[in-house]
This record gives C-alpha cells, sequence and structure tokens, in this order.
C-alpha cells in the first residue's frame, strides 16, 4: 500500500507523480485521528466551514491552497460570509479517487462543511461527487474540465445533483471549440494552416481527440498528423522527427502527463521550423521558463486567468499582484501567481459568499434549493472573467458559461505564451492580448 | 525506408551508449559483491542534479560553472557518494542478501523524497552542449543533438578506460577476479573489502556520467531513477549477470530493439518488445548471453 506511489513516473505535470511517503502518512495519520475520534466529536454546528479538496504534492493544489485562504480571509475581513466568519479546511486528495473519498468523508461527516471547493484531475473529482450529493453539500469544481462531470451528473440526474457546479475552466467541449479558433487565428497571423495533432493518451484528452479534428476541418485547417503518445514516453526525439517529415506548421499538443521538457529542448536546439501550440499544464508553472532554461520560450499554453498578465476583469491584475505580495518569501512554488485552480478557487468562495449574503443563512446543507437558485441567478465578476451557470435545461447544466466576443468566439480561455525574456505574454483573444504571437525567432 | 535506417542506427547507437553506461556499474556491483543495488538509479539522479546545480545559474546563483568544469567534478562527486553508500551503510549488511536490497530500497526512496524536498517536482533542465545537427540533407530525417553525440563517445571512451583497467593492470585484474570466484581471489591475496569498495566508486563514476546525458538530453525530475533501474535490470539479465561485456551488447541490442519498434512498429510499442525479450531470456536462457564469466564459488 505504502508502496503504490513508486509507480507513477511522471512528477509534477498532473500532481500524479512524486506522491511523498510525507504527504501518505500526513493523509494516513489524519484518516486514523478522524476515525479514532469518529465517535465522541460529532461536528460543531456552529462554524461556518468550507472544504478546500487539491493534490497538495502539486504547485496547482498550492496556489489553489493559497487563493481559497485569501478568499476566506477578505471575506472574513469585510463582515464575513452573511455575518459569520469562515474556516477554510484544506485536504490533500493527491490524484487518488480513494484518498478523495476518505477526506470528502471526513470533511463533510466530521466537520460539517458548508462548502467544498477544489478537485483537480477528473477521475478525483468524479469520484466524490455521489458523497457530496448524498450529503447536499455545495460542491464548486475548480480545477476539472471533464464535460462528463456535468453532463453524467447534474444533467443525467438534477435533483440528485443539483449541489454541483463547475466555476472553471469552461468544460473541454468549448475549449476545443476556443483551440480551434486560435488555429484560425494562427492561421490569419502566420498562414500557418498544417497541425500536428498530438496529445497525452489520457482521459482528460479524449474530448479533444473527438472534436477538434472536425472543428479544424470546418475552418480549413488539415491535420497532417495524429496521435495519442503513451503517457509514459521518454524520448520525444522521433516524434518530432516525424512532425518534421510531416511538413506541419506547428504542433497542437494536449500535454498534462508528459513531460514536455526534452521536446521543447530539442525543438530549440535542432531549429525545427514549426511552432508548439496547444495545452500545456508544466508550462503554466510560472518558473518553467526558468525551469527549462529558456527552453520553453515560444510555446504556448491556454490557461483561464491567462496567469493574471492580462486584465481579463479588474479584479484579475489587483488579485494577482495581492497573491505575489503575500506568497513571494514562500519557497514552494507557485510564488509570482497561482496557476489555473487557483483563480476560479477564489472566485468559487467569492461566489458562496454572495451568495449566502443574499439568502441570508450559511447552512446551505439544510437550504440547497435557495442555495441553487441564487448561484443561478449570478453573474459575478471574478478575477478569471465573468461568471454564470447554465441553468437546469441546458445541455451543461450548473457548468460555467463559456463568453464569447461580439465575433461569437469564445474568450474566456486565453492563451498565453513564454517569450525569449521568459516574461508570459496572453497571445489569443484580442480582446485580452497583451502581445501578439510571436514565431520562433529561428522561423521569423 | 533507407532514411528510416539511417535514424535507426543513429539514435539506436546514441541511446545504447546511455544505456551501457547505465547498466555497467549495476553489473560490476552485482559481479563483484553479489549486491543488487537498487540505489543506482538513485545514483543517476544525484548525477543529473549536482551537474544541474553546478551549471544552471538559477538554482545556486553563485555556482554557474563552466560545463566542462562541472562535469568532471559532478563525476567525482557522485563516484564519492557511491563510495560512501557503500562504506556508511552497505558493507554493514552486505552479507545479508534481503537487508542489502532493502537499504538500497529505502535509499532510493530516501532519495526521492530528499529532492523534493530541495528541489520540487519541477523538472530541472540543464545544458552540456547545446545545439544539433541537422541530417536531412543526407536523406536522414533526424536533427540529433551534439550532446547525443558527446554521450556516444563519452561512453566508449569510459568503457575504454575501464577495459583497459580491468584487464590490463593489476589493480583492476583483482575486480575481474572477484567477480568471478570470491574464494579464488582472497587465496591469490585480494582485498576483497577494497575491490568491492573500488567497484563502488567505479560504478557510481558511471552512474554519474549517465546522470549527466540523461538530465541534459531531458530534465532532471525526482522520479528519473526509476527507468533507467528497470532498464538496468532488463540488460543485465539480458547480458548475463556481472558481465561488463554482457551488459554492453545487452545495452546496444536493448537501445536498438527500442528505436527499431518506435521507428516500425509506433511510440506506444517502446518499451514492450524489450520486456518480451526479457521474459523469453529469463524463461531460456537464464544465464544471458555472457553469463559464465560469473561463477558461484
Amino acid at each position: 500500500m505504502a508502496n503504490e506511489d513508486n509507480n507513477n513516473r511522471d512528477p509534477g505535470k498532473d500532481g500524479n507523480g512524486a506522491v511523498g511517503r510525507r504527504t501518505f502518512l500526513g493523509a494516513a495519520g489524519a484518516g486514523a485521528v478522524a476515525t479514532t475520534f469518529a465517535g465522541c466529536l460529532g461536528g460543531e454546528d456552529e462554524a461556518l466551514t468550507i472544504g478546500h479538496l487539491a493534490p497538495m504534492d502539486n504547485p496547482l493544489g498550492v496556489g489553489s491552497d493559497r487563493t481559497a485562504q485569501m478568499a476566506v480571509d477578505e471575506i472574513n475581513e469585510n463582515g464575513g460570509f452573511d455575518g459569520e466568519e469562515a474556516e477554510l479546511l484544506t485536504r490533500d486528495t493527491r490524484t487518488e479517487p480513494s484518498e478523495a473519498q476518505d477526506v470528502t468523508e471526513e470533511l463533510i461527516q466530521q466537520e460539517n462543511v458548508d462548502l467544498l471547493v477544489g478537485t483537480f484531475n477528473s477521475e478525483t473529482t468524479q469520484s466524490i461527487l455521489d458523497l457530496t450529493a448524498e450529503f447536499d453539500v455545495p460542491f464548486m469544481i475548480t480545477g476539472s474540465a471533464d464535460p462528463g462531470l456535468i453532463t453524467d451528473f447534474v444533467g443525467d440526474d438534477y435533483e440528485e445533483f443539483k449541489n454541483v457546479f463547475r466555476i472553471g475552466p469552461i468544460n473541454s467541449d468549448f475549449q476545443s471549440e476556443s483551440i480551434a479558433d486560435y488555429c484560425e487565428y494562427l492561421s490569419e497571423l502566420h498562414g500557418w494552416d498544417e497541425v500536428a495533432f498530438l496529445r497525452d493518451n489520457a482521459a482528460w484528452t479524449e474530448p479533444f481527440g473527438e472534436h477538434v479534428p472536425d472543428l479544424l476541418a470546418e475552418r480549413d485547417i488539415d491535420i497532417v498528423l495524429e496521435d495519442a503518445l503513451s503517457i509514459e514516453i521518454d524520448d520525444l526525439a522521433p516524434v518530432l522527427s516525424d512532425v518534421n517529415e510531416s511538413g506541419a506548421d506547428y504542433i497542437l499538443r494536449f500535454f498534462a502527463h508528459i513531460n514536455a521538457g526534452e521536446m521543447l529542448g530539442i525543438w530549440h536546439e535542432a531549429e525545427y521550423e514549426f511552432g508548439i501550440e496547444g495545452i500545456h499544464v508544466a508550462g503554466m508553472l510560472p518558473v518553467y521558463h526558468a525551469a527549462t532554461e529558456g527552453a520553453a520560450s515560444y510555446e504556448t499554453t491556454s490557461q483561464s486567468g491567462a496567469a493574471g498578465v492580462s486584465p481579463i476583469t479588474d479584479r484579475t491584475q489587483p488579485f494577482v499582484q495581492d497573491y505575489a505580495e503575500r506568497y513571494e518569501g514562500e519557497d514552494e512554488p507557485p510564488t509570482q501567481a497561482p496557476m489555473y485552480m487557483g483563480f476560479n478557487t477564489y472566485d468559487g468562495i467569492s461566489i458562496f459568499g454572495e451568495v449566502v449574503d443574499a439568502i441570508g443563512t450559511t447552512n446551505t446543507r439544510d437550504n440547497l434549493d435557495e442555495f441553487v437558485d441564487e448561484m443561478l441567478e449570478i453573474d459575478f465578476t471574478g478575477v478569471a472573467g465573468q461568471i454564470s451557470f447554465y441553468g437546469e435545461d441546458s445541455d451543461y447544466p450548473h457548468d460555467v458559461e463559456e463568453e464569447r466576443g461580439d465575433d461569437g468566439t469564445i474568450t474566456n480561455f486565453p492563451m498565453t505564451q513564454w517569450t525569449p525574456e521568459g516574461d508570459i505574454e496572453c497571445v489569443y483573444p484580442e480582446q485580452h492580448q497583451t502581445a501578439e504571437h510571436q514565431m520562433p525567432h529561428w522561423m521569423q | 525506408m533507407l532514411g528510416d535506417i539511417g535514424t535507426l542506427v543513429l539514435q539506436g547507437a546514441m541511446i545504447s551508449a546511455i544505456y551501457a553506461l547505465i547498466a555497467i556499474g549495476f553489473t560490476m556491483i552485482f559481479g563483484v559483491g553479489g549486491i543488487l543495488n537498487l540505489a543506482h538509479g538513485a545514483l543517476i539522479m544525484a548525477g543529473a542534479y549536482i551537474f544541474g546545480i553546478l551549471v544552471r545559474e538559477t538554482t545556486v546563483s553563485w555556482i554557474a560553472l563552466h560545463p566542462a568544469i562541472a562535469f568532471p567534478v559532478t563525476v567525482v562527486a557522485v563516484a564519492v557518494l557511491s563510495w560512501g553508500l557503500y562504506q556508511v551503510l552497505v558493507r554493514w549488511v552486505e552479507d545479508n542478501v534481503v537487508i542489502t536490497f532493502l537499504a538500497t530500497v529505502v535509499v532510493a526512496v530516501a532519495s526521492t523524497e530528499l529532492v523534493i524536498y530541495l528541489f520540487g517536482d519541477t523538472p530541472m533542465g540543464m545544458t552540456l552542449i547545446s545545439g544539433a545537427l541537422n541530417l536531412e540533407p543526407f536523406g536522414i530525417n533526424a536533427r540529433p543533438r551534439y550532446v547525443q553525440f558527446a554521450g556516444f563517445v563519452v561512453s566508449w571512451i569510459a568503457i575504454g578506460l575501464l577495459w583497459f583497467y580491468i584487464t590490463k593492470t593489476d589493480d583492476g585484474r583483482s575486480i575481474l577476479a572477484a567477480s568471478m570466484s570470491e574464494r579464488g581471489a582472497q587465496l591469490t591475496g585480494v582485498d576483497l573489502h577494497s575491490v568491492r569498495a573500488k567497484t563502488w566508486l567505479i560504478a557510481g563514476a558511471l552512474a554519474g556520467i549517465a546522470g549527466i546525458f540523461l538530465g541534459s538530453t531531458g530534465s532532471a525530475t525526482p522520479l528519473m531513477w526509476l527507468n533507467p533501474l528497470a532498464l538496468a535490470f532488463i540488460i543485465v539479465v539480458i547480458g548475463g549477470i556481472g558481465s561488463i561485456k554482457g551488459s554492453v551488447v545487452a545495452a546496444y541490442f536493448i537501445g536498438f530493439l527500442e528505436q527499431f519498434t518506435v521507428t516500425f512498429v509506433g511510440q506506444g510499442f517502446r518499451g514492450i518488445l524489450s520486456l518480451v525479450v526479457l521474459a523469453i531470456f529469463l524463461l531460456y536462457l537464464p544465464q544471458g548471453l555472457y553469463g559464465r564469466e560469473f561463477v558461484h564459488d
């Protein structure tokens, strides 16, 4: 049991790897203590508690924990949640469904949480949906984009799962559309219209595998190479050779598990004449450019909140500055800006504050219908964008609505690019753009 | 097709050279002391991280050595680490196979924890030599990096030096003797303890070199020791446990086999063929290709 985590070989990309023994022992210890005292403590019904769930060995989770604390502190200082002070309880889910279930059960049954927020990988999120529904605990998803989390649960049995909302990011169906629009932008800007479409061979990329080819075809963009790569891959040189041979103008890749550092290194040194675009979770880490010694230059990734470089709403940049001031002295990354999950978690707790003020009670578990009705009314200016939710009769009930610009393209899934200087620029969509997309210097 | 074969030969040769470095140290330690050193991968990881710290400006700002200086410093450092691991831990438990096995596992796992504690789990990139050679004008669809060529050359230099040491010097021959028969070696006046310590030192140096090349072709990560360790196992079984020649031959065999699979079958099947070959060897040729060099007392 204690040795399970040694099987993972991809630290840092999705939190799947490098599960520490400390973490394990800590969690096991917490579980043991919780079980021991389960009978005698009961829960304190009085205090308002918010449970935050994230993989804490992953910078995404650390950033999310910090922004959750920021949101709770701010609201506590400004009159509280309907007058009450809230306490934040973070539990480490790792990226394991069984662990997530254990800690969620503890939060619901022992701590009597009035809100659950967080969860990163889709498998973990899915594993606790039943539990939250059974106890009517409002649950705000802030890290997983799988459309099935909404359609197969809230969509399938609304009465049972109406406690579930997704704050962000927009689901992968919309993400596919937004990425296709981005490809169209690249086509107009650089004349790039041949794509090598690569993705992790993992559940989270399946919606992309399903939708992206058709969406690109509609936009007269050709896929000249398509592959779902083993997430255990450790030699990407042959892949780059194949892309080169295919004549693609750029790689459109969806990597969360695969460590693409090597790919970027080869790309720069060999000066391959194609771009690297798409989604790369490791590349969202604020220290990633330094970690790769600059090999990340020119790669792009989309991420909610655009790493805080663009004033997506009036609140985005003050929020990121505040974050940096609070955490710049910390050892553990991310210290300059939270990663995408942190933006969403912050918005989630802020929305919770508004909603409980409006319904006049923090006892959400006994007043779930009022809570849900109020959530559906919300039109909230968050740090990651303008937030409102789809209603019961839509295709994606309780999912965050995508924002669309005047031309109908989705605007709340911005694309960022690393510059050779190590800065992040928002290159798409135009509304949030801080710089135009750059081709690698050897192609210019 | 011809281009594919060119790519296969080139990439296969370069990867195999690193595999050989990974496996030789592992096999030597097993051959001489009968110790299954599961911390071998951790030593490889140490090579990558030490080199990374020495050459990168961002990790420890006041150390930023030229790679040409950092390279030998790293090799010496990992050799000393390996020697220290033997002197401090392994020599006291080496008579008990199970305890040694567990002790080295603990070291390997602890190394992951230590690396996460010190550097986090963000991959650390590093540069030994930058640049790449475009072979497309020659009909080969590959742009191998200079660092891969360097790995090939350094690997063969290291193997050559090792071969010279083992076969041409008395000191080295004592290692070979100890690996063939401990009792025989002892009867001819070989100090077994010092031979084993030397073996760990050499294995550490080779692991350090392998680590530098793995780190600079990819990146250093807290679990980067797992794959090399698994590879070392496969190669050593195929080559014959304890045989250096066998390790080199098997490293090239596995390297080319993997490259062949990638080129002609598909990226996803990379490791599978090696495992099939491993299973065949375990069933039908458990002593490996050159297993006879290792004789039990």
